[in-house]
Order: structure tokens, then sequence, then C-alpha cells
């Protein structure tokens, strides 16, 4: 059986910069030195490419783009991604994927969401939400919040009802993403 | 036999002529060595450009549309309605923009620039339009003009044209890739202000919302189904500052619910800030009335 592509994405990587100034590129060189890769001119002929905010015009290479909007390079995070987020991209994008941060797809000029009543929780069902992404039970919920164990199951339905979640993780993860797109500042 | 008119070639000459009518406007600053964004030579000593995709700084370098580079200075960003206006050090030379709206349907060109003053065409379809809405950062834009039309990250803030030259406003990217308008008429509403005063006064509360459902044992009393309940508060707020709390569940605002946040959003305009309103509350479980005095949202 051939070797799944996936599993060379561990090696060390040959990567070019190009960033804003002098500052940010040692900054990302130190950084990639530091999850083992070896930062080469792009005239050296990269593995791949870490570009500020905009694909270099010398895009012959995969590159990995921080922050902008370049929706055309192959990898494209948040100008403050994390060191482990940017060497994942950069392993993933060397091998030929696209990578887009979860972050960076919510961007671009929206409308402000109009939620749908019935789907909305009540704030004891958000309380609830909490307790269960502190890991906690059904019984330890209903000792948190001093009620029965019959009124937790009841709320715990409804949460998993109203966010569309057949699991209590899949009630957290969901509940976090509407709390981010639907939150606002007034 | 006559020959067959070449109505495709007629089609083509005639989009390269409006094409070429539209340059005078057609503009890009420089972000850096290689890269730059859209944007339209809106008056003679204006650029306005698509402000959620210009970097911070205060100087930048505009490329007119005669490829000649000229440094220009933040005059003011708006991210309620995506609008940022560079004033120019130099005067240019006037374009000709006449203002137009969309209509589903038609043809649309939008206009951005290689950077060194050459611009770059696209053709699309108007593909839909809809009313005024309000952004998440609670602008109001006059119409919602989404194209069906592919562009590049650098054309992104340069003008869009309908078929008979008319300016229907500035593109930019919407969600999940959508490439939206920013209407004329919003660009004319902000862009003066920004030149003027470099920002765009709003009302403000100072505080973050979420929507929540009302508990259904007090949706009798309070008159609705669902509220804004305060998640957080900016200390010394005018939210702050009338004593509400995170957990209030606001149901009105001088009378009118609070259900959609664009009737929330209709009270905070820039008329409002001095102004007094009125807010009924859910807190701990009763209905109470609370008097809010807006002031102005402080700078991102």
């Amino acid at each position: 059986m051939t070797q799944p592509a996936v599993g060379s994405l561990a090696g060390s990587l040959r990567v070019a910069i190009t960033a804003r100034d002098e500052e940010r590129i040692a900054t990302l060189a130190k950084l990639l030195r530091s999850f083992g890769h070896e930062v080469v001119d792009s005239g050296e002929d990269p593995d791949v490419m870490l570009a500020d905010q905009h694909r270099p015009e010398e895009g012959r290479y995969p590159t990995l783009v921080l922050g902008g909007t370049d929706t055309d390079a192959e990898g494209l995070l948040p100008e403050d991604a994390a060191g482990a987020e940017i060497d994942a991209a950069l392993r993933a994008v060397a091998h030929g994927l696209v990578v887009r941060s979860a972050r960076v797809r919510a961007t671009g000029f929206s409308a402000i969401q109009e939620a749908e009543a019935r789907t909305l929780l009540t704030p004891r069902e958000a309380q609830i939400l909490d307790a269960i992404a502190d890991g906690l039970t059904n019984k330890a919920i209903a000792r948190r919040l001093g009620i029965s164990l019959h009124t937790v199951k009841f709320h715990v339905e409804s949460v998993f009802r109203k966010l569309g979640a057949s699991t209590r993780t899949e009630a957290v993860a969901k509940a976090g993403e509407r709390r981010r797109a639907e939150t606002i500042d007034l | 036999m006559a020959q067959e008119p070449n109505l495709l070639g007629a089609l083509s000459d005639l989009l390269v002529a409006r094409f070429a009518a539209a340059r005078d406007s057609v503009a890009a600053l420089r972000l850096s060595e290689r890269a730059h964004l859209g944007a339209i030579l809106w008056r003679h000593d204006a650029l306005v450009t698509s402000q959620q995709s210009l970097p911070d700084g205060d100087t930048l370098e505009a490329v007119l549309p005669d490829g000649s580079r000229v440094p220009g200075k933040l005059a003011g960003r708006d991210p309620a309605t995506n609008v940022a206006v560079i004033r120019l050090d130099t005067a240019a030379r006037a374009p000709t923009l006449t203002a137009s709206t969309a209509q589903v349907g038609s043809l649309v060109i939008a206009a951005g620039s290689d950077g060194g003053g050459r611009p770059s065409a696209r053709l699309g379809m108007v593909n839909a339009v809809g009313p005024e809405w309000h952004s998440m950062r609670g602008g109001r834009i006059e119409a919602r003009i989404q194209l069906d039309l592919t562009l590049a990250a650098s054309e992104e803030g340069g003008p869009a044209f309908d078929t008979a030259g008319g300016w229907l406003g500035m593109t930019t990217f919407g969600p999940r890739g959508q490439i939206l308008v920013i209407p004329a008429a919003t660009v004319e509403r902000i862009a003066p202000a920004l030149l003027t005063g470099g920002r765009v006064p709003r009302g403000w509360l100072g505080v973050a919302l979420r929507p929540v459902a009302v508990p259904d044992e007090l949706r009798e009393t309070a008159g609705e189904v669902t509220g804004l309940m305060v998640m957080s508060l900016s200390p010394g707020g005018p939210a702050a500052k009338a004593g509400l709390v995170p957990g209030d569940i606001i149901l009105s605002v001088d009378g009118t619910s609070a259900r959609r946040l664009r009737n929330v959003l209709a009270h905070l305009g820039g008329d409002s800030v001095g102004k007094s309103v009125s807010l009924r509350l859910i807190r701990g479980g009763a209905v109470v009335p609370v008097e809010v005095t807006i002031t102005e949202r402080p700078e991102a």
C-alpha cells in the first residue's frame, strides 16, 4: 500500500519569507526555525513561501499568507495566527493542500445577523450549556444550579434541539460559533 | 447572401468604449512594493477604498488613473459602512462619476488597477439587489447589491459601473467570497463626513449584546419572545452609567421592540448623540424601565 501524502507532512521545509519589514522577517524566521524549518531566499527554490498580507509577485511557489484577504493564496491565516497554526498550515500548503482558518472564513463585510426566535436559548439554557462546556454531568449541573435532575434533562434536550446538535461536544461547538456571530457591540 | 452582423464584436466594442470612459476614476493604493488595493478617484482631491482591506497607517501612496503616483493621507475610515477616504496631497484631474442604481440581471463592469496605472476589467451581472441593510458593525447601507463576477484581492475597493457608464458604487468582499457593492449613495453620504471630520458620528450604548429567548414564565409580562441580553459593559459607558448589569435583557428601546437588531440600530444614528432613550429590561424576573443617555461611539 502506498504511503498517504500526509505521512510526509512531518519533515523539515525550506521556507522563503516576504514580510513588511526586517523585524517581522526576523520574528517569522525565528518561529520557523523553532519548528525545525530552514529559512531560504525566494531565489533558492523554496518548498513554500510565507508572506504578509499578500502573495508576493514571484508567486510560483505554494504560499501561506498571514492577514489580508488574498483569497487566491493556497494558505490564508489571520495575521495573529499562532506558531503551531503557521507550522501546520505551511506543511499542508507545501504538500499541495489549501488551508483556510475558520476565523478567516468568517471575515468579509457582512450583514447583521437577525436571529430566529425559535432557535434562541433562554438565559437558563445558556447557563446549562456553559456547565456542559465545563465538562459537568447532568447530575453535577443539577447540583451547581440547585435544580432537579429532571429539569436539567429537560433543558439539555431543548438546548440540543435549538442548536441542532446530537452530542454535548457538538452543542458546545455550535453555541460558541453562534455566540461569535450573534454578539454585537452597541 | 448578406453578411451576418457581428453582434458579439459590437458588444465587445461597446464594453471597451464604456470601460475607457470610466477609466478616469480607477485608482489604486500601493500597500507595499508588490501589493496594492483598488480605489476610486472620488473627487479631484480624494480617493475612496474598502476599509476592511486597508492596513493601518496614515500615509499612503496613491496610483492615479494616468499612472502617476501621489502621496496621500488617510482622512478617515468607517468600519460600519466599510468606506475609507484618502486625501491626496496633490490634486488630480476630477473624475466624471455619475451615480446610478443597480438593476438585477443587468451587466456590470468592475474596474481594478494593476498598481502601475494600467486598469483591469471584470464583466459580470448584478446578481441580486435588496433593500437597505445594516452591517455587523452597525452601519446602514442604502441597498444590498451582489455581483456575479470574479474579483482579485487587489481589485477590491474599485468602482463598479452599469452599461450606461453609471457608477453603482465600490466593490468589496462580503461573507463567503460574495462580491458586494457599497452603493454610490452610501459612499456619497459617508465619504464627505470622513473627509471633513475624519469620522462618522454614531450613537453608543457601550454594551455587548446577544439575542436570547425570553423565559416562558416571563413572556406575558414582557410582551416579547426574544430580547437582547447584556453580556458585558464598557466601563464608564452610557449603559454602565445608567446602571445596566450583565444578564439584563433589553426588550425595547423607546417603545420599539428589540426583536430586530436593525430596529435598535435605527435609534443609534448620528443624530442620537446626547439624547436620552428609555429601555425596557428584564432584570431579576421583573420588567423595569431604565433611562440611558446616548453618547458618541468612541473610535475603534
